[in-house]
């Protein structure tokens, strides 16, 4: 008798339950403001992190995502990681529709498997499981529910309670428990104008609940999401790193434990490459000289591959194995380049930083293992030279557009340290164009240019020369888009690696350039250099604009009129000078078929404000219209 | 009797020749191959193929009967850095058989030469280079990364694929990204099983066949070991100097163009058993895939949905309204769960019930209720642009199924699966060349699969310019058939604002306002219009005195979509469309024309693409007339100086300006 009152109360309750779920994830109670510009709604995001001990943690999710349509379906990120220290204890997920009611329940034996080996990943340890659902209705809200042990706790996930855009946010929360005795610590940022209120900050405990952020849009030229919206790091001065304790408070013991635990014994070398080497050297005494041999010697002997094995892929294969094998990732090349360097008595250190076109920073402020990516760090006087080891083309020492302008953090021999890289200054980033061009009375255009790239215009040129044909002639097809039946008639290449100077020179001809009509015949003036591009248009602008690299142009050309012919119209000289940079033009006449086109065009790095962006894209107009300019001749 | 059936394949592959035989054998690299720098006839290379031979043999046991062994020993030069990936290969297999064997791969004899002071050196490929995991529950993959190679290296090894798939080999691709100098492939295969050897691509490939005697030694269930003694069909086919495979734009896939050998089961004969047709001919394949159960008894199943075409067709009356009602119905119920495929999964019945199914499984519902209600129904066989196309009768190389329906004499194709399409627009990734219609009693016929009618747009501008250049005006955009479905398509990702940011940007900076939109959503067959309009003041110069204005605004043709000089590829346009354009000035005040371009009509060879534009000025109003048509889906590399040209001229018309002067 007990027992069945008992088990009434429970399907009550039960049932009671469940009806309070079945309105909550309801799809209409969502907020207008909620709504707009979102393509799905993430109800409750909530992340309990439990860390037991230096070698246990445990990640409960549940997040529960109303998707408004297609384009929302990414927010489900119905995913886990898993590998050998790592397990994915469960993972579930329920659909429902619109009103609520239950569509759909996905067990974890309907989630996919798969490895995570891909492009240049040739092997992994590491697999994942997923979430591959087909919606059936929209709008729907699915409640996804995982949990994964880890040993592993050097890495605690960040925690963004915003995580995209044209993603809303209903509720966010974040609840961690920790040992007093691990020395747990966080790292908040860009919390300001947003609703996010912490509840509990002890040595133990943390939470945060974050609650309505509207769904936002991405705006051209913006700083990294995590530049702009909330984010908390978090961390463990007693950690576990694929089986292997560590500790550290300071980047300094850091890198002493790094180099004890993950680098030590990695770097021996058979006494013949050690003699091999020396040899190669001979008598050169200037320990950066010496390190330009050895680097030329490494990117000749090896290729860079990709394989994911070892202490989660953070331990470098041995130097003596890419001395044997001729092949390894980051790591394993640029301890490989590092015990060479040793052997000729050039010190050299192994440095871990962020490999991006973005400039990403090792957040200095903060002590933890981050990065996702190797490079070698030479010691040259006061200075520093980074190398890259990776690559079999890049000239020594050169880092731009890759790992320039960031902070690294580099294992010396005494501990780490932070270390900004090679900053390439806007005024060194040069593209020269010199040459002249002769226009045909029947309005046939031919010409020679010369134009030589450095700092970081240099990586985007040197490729070129590794080009097949063909697609050497599509890239100045694009390139010169303004010239319409462009024929290339020359090209040839001087790519000098040490002066890291990269120069094309191209001849090149084209009919109907200058187009005849009514005894006129209109000229581009600016043939070799337009900018037809433009900067978009955005509608209040919300976030702040970055130029991440600045650029100076200069241009030469000596331009020659069709005989027969004489001038109407001349475009005037122009200049603009703005905050972002500066622009002029100026034609001068020689004499009736003779002018001299010059051209010079300066941008400057920098952030600037959300409000600056529209004087900027009208500087990038008026260096687009002028750089249309015409000449327009009458027939004599 | 057995030996008639061989000759007759036999003779429909004869093509005799003296395959040089070449003294390939692993192990034996040359100094020649070593000391080489660039390759022979291809100095761009990064790497070339020395030698891809391939062979096949059966092998027979008792328990699981014959399984084939595919073996592969490559040689392979590296010329520059950027060959240096040829060093690692990569082999997937499949392991997700019901009841198969899994496939099985393994390497052997991978060495890389070098030459080191003149002399050889050799560096052996060891077990930590090579890997093999789990990808998924269908695929494994076996990886090699070769040692110590370097720009000059010539490196080999050899691989074996076990399989119990006898119905499909593997293909074996004669041309790669890079030149292949000598390829070979050798099949041996027992007289009891006939295969048709599909050769594609535009290199010459010998082939030699002969007759011979073939054995297999096997231990009986009694542990003893038996001889069995067949004729089994030796044919070898050959290539030298193959060139590398170069892409190039509007190319439908280049896989289409690469050269490959793909051999197909056709029958089985074995002894005291009835032979077996697995293909040979359409109508063969058709009856072959009927047949299966997850193919004709699935389509066959209605029981489930007689209810429910009852209750939607209560007051439909024609055949054309039923089918329109039908197809509506299943593409608003289906969702596709991007599995592709002409057989059913998980069966149609429980895709019916979950609302989600792969492509058989949708279209088969379609057809199924089209049936139930009276009208002629059949699924059609095809191809995605990204798998290839169906040139001989087999099977294998088919990945989708839709629908075609007879109604009278008009013939309908049908696709479900897709959320904006409508009869007779098909998916875009549907649209290749042409798929196999077929019916249960083993009938069939080719269906052309691209549109024979242009898809249309529309562009209408009215527009004013002030006396500074300032224009402002509006525009109308109709876009109809697989324009709209294009647009409807990509107008379901996008978000509106980015869209007219995108708008904005290139058209080259205008601003635009009152944007709005009609059918995008609502009814397929009509036109989805937008409506807006738009101010620029860049669209117009003001030189001395004198406005020039380009006629075709920020629709003007400024770059010619074939840069290459030479073409080898068809030219792929995906269908055939039909642009048109009404451009409408008011010339400002205190403004008279001066000059305009004069109308043209440029015509390609055989009317495979036209241009006109025609001018008119009435009072002060100047009137622009321009229409553009491509009137084929994919046309052959013959047309690409004429379209080259075309554009060419297209270019310098459209850059002929109207000139305004002050009055």
């Amino acid at each position: 008798m007990k027992i069945k009152s008992l088990f009434l109360v429970l399907t009550i309750c039960i049932s009671i339950a469940v009806q309070a779920q079945k309105s909550e994830y309801n799809a209409q109670s969502i907020s207008d403001s909620l709504k707009e510009n979102a393509n799905a709604v993430v109800r409750l995001n909530q992340i309990d992190i439990l860390i037991a001990s230096q070698r246990s943690m445990t990640i409960k999710t549940k997040r529960v995502i109303t998707v408004l349509n297609e384009k929302g379906l990414r927010a489900i990120d119905a995913i886990e990681w898993y590998n050998k220290s790592t397990t994915v204890r469960s993972i579930e997920a329920i659909v429902y529709d619109g009103l609520g009611n239950e569509i759909k329940k996905i067990k974890r034996k309907d989630f996919k498997d798969q490895s995570a080996v891909s492009g240049s990943t040739l092997f992994s340890e590491n697999r994942y499981v997923f979430l591959d659902y087909t919606p059936i209705v929209y709008p729907f809200t699915l409640i996804y529910e995982s949990e994964v042990q880890t040993s592993t706790t050097a890495f605690i996930p960040e925690w963004k309670p915003l995580t995209d855009y044209f993603l809303s946010v209903e509720k966010s929360i974040l609840n961690v428990n920790c040992p007093s005795n691990l020395g747990f610590k966080k790292k908040e940022a860009n919390f300001s104008d947003f609703k996010i209120v912490k509840s509990t900050d002890t040595p133990t405990q943390l939470s945060y609940t974050a609650t309505h952020i509207l769904a936002q849009k991405r705006e051209e030229y913006s700083p990294d999401f995590d530049v702009i919206f909330p984010v908390v790091t978090m961390g463990l001065e007693y950690f576990n790193l694929e089986g292997v304790d560590g500790n550290a408070k300071t980047w300094k013991e850091y890198g002493q434990w790094f180099s004890e635990k993950i680098l030590s014994g990695t770097d021996d070398l058979s006494a013949e490459t050690k003699t091999k080497i020396r040899t190669l050297v001979g008598n050169e005494t200037d320990p950066i000289k010496k390190a330009r041999i050895v680097y030329h010697y490494v990117q000749e002997k090896t290729r860079y591959i990709f394989i994911h094995v070892g202490i989660g892929g953070w331990k470098p294969m041995p130097a003596s194995d890419v001395d044997r094998l001729g092949y390894g990732d980051c790591k394993a090349l640029s301890n490989y380049t590092k015990a060479l360097l040793e052997a000729v008595d050039v010190p050299a250190y192994y440095t871990e930083l962020y490999g991006d076109e973005d400039k990403m920073d090792i957040k200095s402020d903060f002590v933890s293992i981050q990065g996702n990516h190797v490079i070698l760090c030479v010691p040259n006087k006061d200075k520093y030279l980074f190398l890259e080891c990776t690559s079999q083309d890049i000239p020594f020492g050169y880092q731009a557009n890759f790992t320039d302008d960031r902070n690294v953090i580099v294992m010396k021999p005494d501990g780490g340290e932070i270390i900004r890289t090679k900053i390439y200054d806007d005024t060194d980033n040069t593209k020269s164009s010199k040459g002249s061009y002769t226009v045909a009375p029947d309005g046939t255009l031919s010409g020679t240019v010369t134009m030589v790239s450095e700092g970081t215009r240099y990586g985007r040129k040197y490729y070129l020369e590794k080009m097949q044909p063909t697609d050497q002639e599509k890239h100045y097809k694009e390139y010169w888009d303004n010239i319409n039946n462009l024929k290339i008639d020359k090209l040839a290449f001087v790519n000098d690696k040490e002066a890291i100077r990269f120069t094309e020179n191209v001849a090149i001809s084209a009919v109907n350039y200058g187009t005849i009509a009514n005894n006129k015949m209109m000229v581009p003036v600016n043939a070799f250099t337009q900018y037809t591009g433009s900067v978009k248009r955005i509608r209040n602008r919300k976030t702040p604009f970055e130029i991440a690299r600045g650029s100076a142009d200069s241009d030469e050309i000596k331009v020659v009129l069709p005989a027969g012919f004489s001038v109407e119209f001349l475009p005037a000289n122009f200049e603009s000078k703005t905050k972002f940079g500066s622009y002029t033009t100026e034609i001068i006449k020689k004499d009736d078929n003779n002018l001299i086109y010059k051209r010079t065009l300066f941008v400057k790095s920098g952030l600037y404000a959300n409000k600056d962006y529209d004087e900027y894209r009208l500087f990038m107009e008026q260096v687009n219209r002028n750089d249309n300019a015409k000449i327009i001749l009458t027939k004599n | 009797m057995f030996f008639k059936t061989i000759r007759l394949v036999f003779f429909v592959l004869l093509f005799f020749a003296n395959a040089t035989a070449q003294n390939q054998e692993l192990g034996k690299v040359s100094m020649a191959e070593l000391e080489s720098k660039v390759h022979p006839n291809d100095t761009t290379a990064v790497a070339a193929i020395l030698f891809n031979k391939a062979k096949t043999v059966f092998v027979y046991d008792i328990r699981n009967g014959f399984s084939v062994v595919h073996e592969f020993q490559i040689r392979i030069k590296i010329y520059k850095k950027e060959g240096l990936s040829w060093a690692n290969f990569t082999v997937p297999y499949y392991v997700g058989y019901e009841n198969d064997k899994k496939d099985v791969v393994e390497f052997s004899n991978g060495m890389t030469y070098n030459l080191e002071n003149k002399t050889v050196v050799k560096t052996k490929l060891t077990n930590e280079g090579t890997f093999k995991q789990n990808v998924n529950k269908y695929w494994n993959e076996a990886t090699i990364v070769l040692p110590n190679v370097k720009v000059g290296s010539v490196i080999e090894f050899k691989y074996t694929l076990k399989s119990a798939n006898i119905t499909k080999f593997p293909v074996f691709n004669v041309q790669y990204d890079i030149p292949v100098d000598y390829f070979e492939y050798n099949s041996k295969t027992p007289e009891f099983f006939i295969y048709k050897p599909i050769l594609k691509g535009f290199v010459a490939v010998k082939n030699e066949m002969k007759l011979e005697n073939g054995s297999q030694n096997y231990e009986d269930k009694f542990n003893a070991t038996v001889n069995m003694y067949y004729k089994q069909i030796n044919s070898m086919f050959t290539a030298e100097n193959v060139p590398a495979l170069i892409g190039e734009n509007y190319v439908d896939n280049i896989k289409n163009y690469r050269s490959y050998i793909n051999y197909e089961l056709e029958r089985t004969r074995f002894p005291e058993e009835p032979v077996k047709d697995y293909s040979i001919t359409w109508e063969g394949v058709a009856k072959t895939i009927y047949k299966e159960d997850d193919f004709g008894k699935e389509l066959n199943e209605h029981a489930y949905l007689e209810q429910d075409v009852r209750a939607i067709l209560k007051d439909a009356t024609t055949p054309e309204e039923k089918m329109d009602i039908i197809f509506k119905f299943v593409q608003n119920k289906m969702n596709w769960n991007n599995d592709y495929g002409f057989y059913t999964d998980k069966g149609v019945k429980k895709a019916y019930l979950d609302r989600t199914g792969n492509v058989a499984e949708i279209n088969f519902i379609l057809i199924a209720m089209l049936k139930l209600a009276g009208i002629k129904a059949n699924p059609v066989l095809t191809c995605t642009v990204d798998r290839g196309i169906p040139t001989y009768p087999n099977r294998t190389i088919f990945n989708y199924v839709i629908a075609a329906v007879q109604i009278d004499d008009k013939q309908i194709l049908l696709d479900a699966t897709n959320k904006f399409t409508s009869p007779n627009i098909l998916p875009l990734p549907v649209l290749n060349w042409t798929g196999r219609l077929i019916e249960q009693d083993g009938n069939s016929a080719e269906i052309n699969l691209y549109p024979s009618l242009p898809s249309r747009k529309n562009y209408s501008l009215l527009l004013n310019i002030d006396a500074n250049g300032k224009m402002a005006g509006k525009i109308r955009i109709q876009r109809k058939d697989y324009d709209a479905l294009r647009f409807r398509e990509e107008n379901a990702r996008m978000n509106k604002d980015n869209y007219l940011e995108k708008i904005e940007n290139d058209w080259n900076g205008v601003d635009i306002s009152d944007y709005s939109i009609e059918n995008t959503a609502t009814d397929f067959s009509k036109p989805v219009t937008e409506t807006f309009t738009f101010s620029t003041e860049k669209h117009s110069d003001i030189i001395n005195g004198k406005m020039y204005i380009n006629p075709m605004l920020f629709f003007t043709t400024t770059v010619n979509p074939f840069v290459q000089e030479k073409r080898v590829m068809p030219i792929y346009f995906q269908y055939p469309k039909l642009e048109k354009f009404s451009i409408n000035f008011e010339i400002p005040e205190g403004f008279a024309i001066e000059s305009m371009p004069k109308g043209i009509k440029i015509v390609t060879p055989d009317s495979v693409a036209s241009f006109s534009l025609d001018t008119l000025l009435v009072g002060n109003k100047i009137q622009i007339q321009v229409s553009m048509e491509l009137n084929k889906a994919i046309v052959s590399a013959d047309y690409y100086d004429a379209l080259k040209d075309f554009f060419q001229k297209i270019i310098e018309k459209e850059k002929e300006q109207i000139v305004l002067k002050k009055r």
